[in-house]
């Protein structure tokens, strides 16, 4: 059943680099930003909250098209780049990579948001008065006390890019090696009615998929009991 | 040691914090209103918590918020209890405990692990879980952890309010010897007359957002229109030293001259400055010595002071023979027939005591 | 603030990671071509490879339109194999390609299904209530889907059967749609037809009288130009050996 071809291999290598940096990368922004929505007092944080929940909604085309625009030689980003002497970043890694954090923004950003809004802002007053600074606080005091959503945001974000298609195949061009990853290569072998390997590729998502889900639920339920 | 507030805050559609007002520190300040007067948003100002435009907060010689210079809570070396348990739930109680310790530069350390523990009896709870704490022990690991860190300043935002009857008997005793012995000024929030009259030594009053009046907790309770007998009528803190217990269960309160007797309670030892708490409808007055009675206390006073009565009773002022303020409250009818006048020497006697710290 | 300056550096950071992963240059000959080409076409790199082992190329099929469009956009294709030479052209237009656009094959459309038996299938046929759904590709960006509308329209059906059409994004799934069943018939090109496996259900070739020509052409592009190995392949889609692999799977190769 599973015969994985170079061309699976590479395209799992892809898909995977893609999740882990879009993981690691919407960690990094999120939490500002989470902390922000949970916390701040200003106004324009309904604005922000929508704009980040906005790729739920959208069909992921119009984000891909979008995108394809401005990151394309022509668009504002792509352009901009080009005069710098980089290379615009449609249809590369790079570019996908990007797509996949603003699609995949609303999976860490709420999961955090919500592990903040719980924890309050008692703990970091306290820790606060108690001498920690900034730095020291998320360590000893906020990322302790919000390990689960931190958990649920990373694999919610690792499995929603895993699920990413249609944005990838409009602004990545299912280029094997670069943005051809295992959704878009799934889409090549059923087109190509190669069913066999689009089967074995399929079944492999279906039980990773399973797999991350349960272990978020079981987390979801742990944390949920443990920091009561 | 002072503390100089301002700051113009709009609270809710109808009022605003308006303070620019030089507190003194020392010993405890109770900040006492009702809730949603401000009281809290004043602490928070006075933490750092809140940030408002254009305030300014000076302790002592030192700017905490002035113009553009802001010094961050955790610069400001403020100890910080809140109302409900704030204990760091997935550290042990001796890591609550030693979080700000360890933060705080060893040349600074006035307050020692050992002694704060012992102060607090807390020594044997330091291997314990969070959640195997008690109301009343969290809110003195509270305490204990917030002295660690050998604060200029401690702030408690009514550290009691959310514990039990029962609990707060439990605590007060700690309290007290806490705002004694550490000698850290403590500002207190509370709206309970009754946590004032026990640990205060100078009250700040507050209302819709303003400081109405700033006194010592003696001057608030010698003005029959106190805010602080709003809850059960007027009431007398008396001073004095508490003797060891003697035969019949009972300890002397109070020099010779001015002699009280407390039934034995078994928490605090013999010390020499204890407060006594007597509600004012407790005192019946004599013109005669009492003998032959049953009630225990009773004081030679003379009268200081006759409020105008209200709803047929009055409150009569008296002085002890140790010069402390003692209140009566006693019928229309029975000042007129005892003739009762200032000036006039009697015999107060007390039903019912507590001891306060 | 300094929680904000630490995190701007730790964003300037990642970001500066990603623009120089971007600068590698060159890599692999990637082609992109028509979906018709699929099967044709693996056959000929095939061959390809055989004369240069260390050749190094990846084909990207889809539809011609929408491939256009990506090459616009700065999609990283060295040589570009059109179903309809309109495509090629409207790339020089732009100044995106390096050769001029030459014509490398002409395609020919068939009726094909997996249920009925498609040599005695006529496009009249399709509009009889027996036949319930047609896929033919998008006839918008897919040149296939807009001759076998043209051609349905030359037969005059092409009203009768609007409620039963299906529309594939490319010709290739176009084919799949047919072969999975999901569409009684489909209209598709004769090189997917003539791949082996589908080879073993019957069908109609269509007149190709009743539409435009589907003037197959290929162009190297701009980027393409810089390298030799784009020159070669389309060299070599010029021979004999090209040509047969072509002709066997039913492309008429110009004079």
């Amino acid at each position: 059943m599973f015969t994985l071809g170079p061309a699976e291999w590479q395209a799992i290598e892809v898909t995977f680099r893609l999740c882990l940096y879009t993981t690691l990368i919407l960690l990094v922004l999120a939490t500002p930003l989470a902390w922000w929505l949970a916390n701040g007092r200003s106004h324009s944080r309904v604005v922000v909250q929508a704009v980040v929940a906005l790729p739920l909604v959208l069909p992921p085309t119009v984000l891909g098209f979008y995108l394809l625009l401005a990151l394309g030689p022509r668009g504002v980003v792509g352009k901009t780049l080009e005069d710098l002497g980089f290379h615009h970043l449609a249809f590369t890694f790079e570019g996908i990579l990007i797509a996949s954090v603003i699609y995949s923004m609303p999976f860490a950003v709420q999961p955090l948001t919500e592990a903040f809004k719980n924890l309050g802002r008692r703990p970091v007053e306290v820790a606060s008065s108690l001498g920690a600074g900034a730095l020291d606080r998320f360590r000893t005091v906020i990322l302790p006390l919000t390990r689960g959503g931190f958990v649920v945001a990373a694999t919610l974000t690792f499995a929603h890019t895993l699920g990413e298609f249609g944005v990838i195949l409009m602004l990545g061009g299912s280029i094997p090696g670069e943005t051809k990853v295992l959704s878009v290569l799934i889409y090549d072998h059923a087109e190509g009615m190669n069913y066999a390997a689009a089967h074995s590729l399929s079944l492999m998502l279906l039980i990773f998929a399973f797999v991350t889900l349960f272990v978020v639920y079981s987390i979801t339920r742990r944390f949920r009991v443990a920091n009561l | 040691m002072t503390i100089h507030v301002k700051a113009r805050l709009r609270l809710g559609d109808d009022f605003e914090l308006k303070v620019d007002h030089e507190l003194p520190l020392e010993g405890v300040t109770g900040l006492f209103g009702r809730s949603g007067c401000g009281k809290t948003t004043l602490l928070r100002l006075i933490a750092g918590l809140e940030r408002v435009k254009g305030a300014s907060v000076r302790f002592g010689d030192q700017a905490w918020q002035q113009g553009r210079r802001f010094v961050p809570l955790h610069q400001r070396r403020i100890g910080l209890v809140f109302q409900e348990h704030s204990l760091l739930p997935h550290l042990s109680v001796q890591d609550n405990l030693l979080y700000g310790y360890r933060r705080t530069p060893a040349a600074l350390r006035r307050l020692h692990p050992a002694e704060v523990t012992a102060m607090l009896g807390i020594d044997d709870l330091l291997s314990r879980r969070i959640d195997q704490l008690s109301g009343g022990q969290r809110q003195r690991v509270s305490l204990g952890r917030a002295l660690l860190i050998s604060p200029q300043l401690l702030l408690l935002d009514e550290p009691m309010a959310a514990l039990d009857t029962q609990t707060k008997r439990e605590i007060m005793p700690f309290l007290g010897r806490m705002a004694t012995e550490s000698g850290v000024p403590i500002i207190m929030v509370s709206h309970s007359p009754d946590e004032i009259g026990r640990l205060a030594d100078r009250v700040v009053f507050m209302q819709a957002g303003q400081i109405q009046r700033i006194e010592t907790l003696h001057e608030s309770l010698a003005r029959p229109d106190s805010p602080l007998f709003e809850d059960s009528g007027a009431v007398s803190v008396l001073e004095g030293s508490l003797g060891d217990v003697e035969e019949d269960g009972v300890r002397p309160f109070g020099p010779p001259e001015a002699r009280l007797w407390v039934p034995s309670v078994e928490q605090p030892p013999a010390n020499h400055c204890r407060r006594l708490r007597i509600l004012a409808r407790d005192v019946s007055l004599s013109l005669v010595s009492p003998e032959h009675i049953s009630i225990q206390n009773h004081l030679q006073v003379t009268i200081e002071r006759i409020d105008p009565p209200k709803a047929n009773r009055c409150v009569v002022a008296c002085r002890t023979r140790d010069h402390q303020l003692l209140l009566a409250e006693i019928t229309s009818r029975a000042m007129r027939q005892l003739q009762l006048e200032t000036g006039k020497p009697v015999y107060a006697l007390i039903k019912s005591i507590a001891l306060l710290k | 603030m300094s929680l904000f300056t630490k995190y701007g550096q730790l964003i300037a950071l990642l970001a500066l990671a990603l623009f120089t992963t971007t600068l590698h240059a060159s890599g692999p000959l990637r082609i992109a071509a028509a979906s018709d080409l699929r099967y044709a076409l693996n056959d000929i790199v095939d061959l390809y490879r055989e004369a240069r082992p260390e050749a190094n190329i990846e084909v990207i099929y889809g539809s011609s339109g929408k491939m256009t469009t990506q090459i616009i956009n700065g999609a990283p294709y060295d040589v570009f194999f059109s179903a309809d030479i309109s495509f090629p052209e409207k790339l020089q237009a732009e100044g995106l390609t390096t050769t001029e656009p030459s014509v490398y094959a002409i395609g020919r459309i068939v009726i094909w299904s997996n249920t009925l038996d498609a040599a005695s299938l006529t496009l009249e046929d399709l509009a009889s209530d027996a036949i319930t759904r047609i896929a033919i590709a998008q006839p918008d960006h897919a040149p296939y889907g807009l001759r076998a509308k043209e051609a349905m329209q030359a037969a005059g059906v092409w009203e009768a059967v609007q409620s039963k059409m299906v529309f594939g994004e490319n010709i290739a799934h176009t084919a799949q749609m047919t072969e999975s069943g999901a569409a009684q018939v489909g209209i598709i090109a004769l090189s997917l037809a003539s791949f082996p496996e589908l080879a073993t259900h019957n069908h109609h070739l269509i007149d190709n009288a009743l539409h435009n020509p589907l003037t197959q052409g290929y162009v190297v592009t701009r980027r393409g130009g810089q390298k030799s190995e784009a020159m070669a392949f389309a060299e070599f889609m010029a021979t004999e050996q090209a040509h047969n692999v072509m002709t066997r799977y039913g492309f008429v190769i110009p004079e």
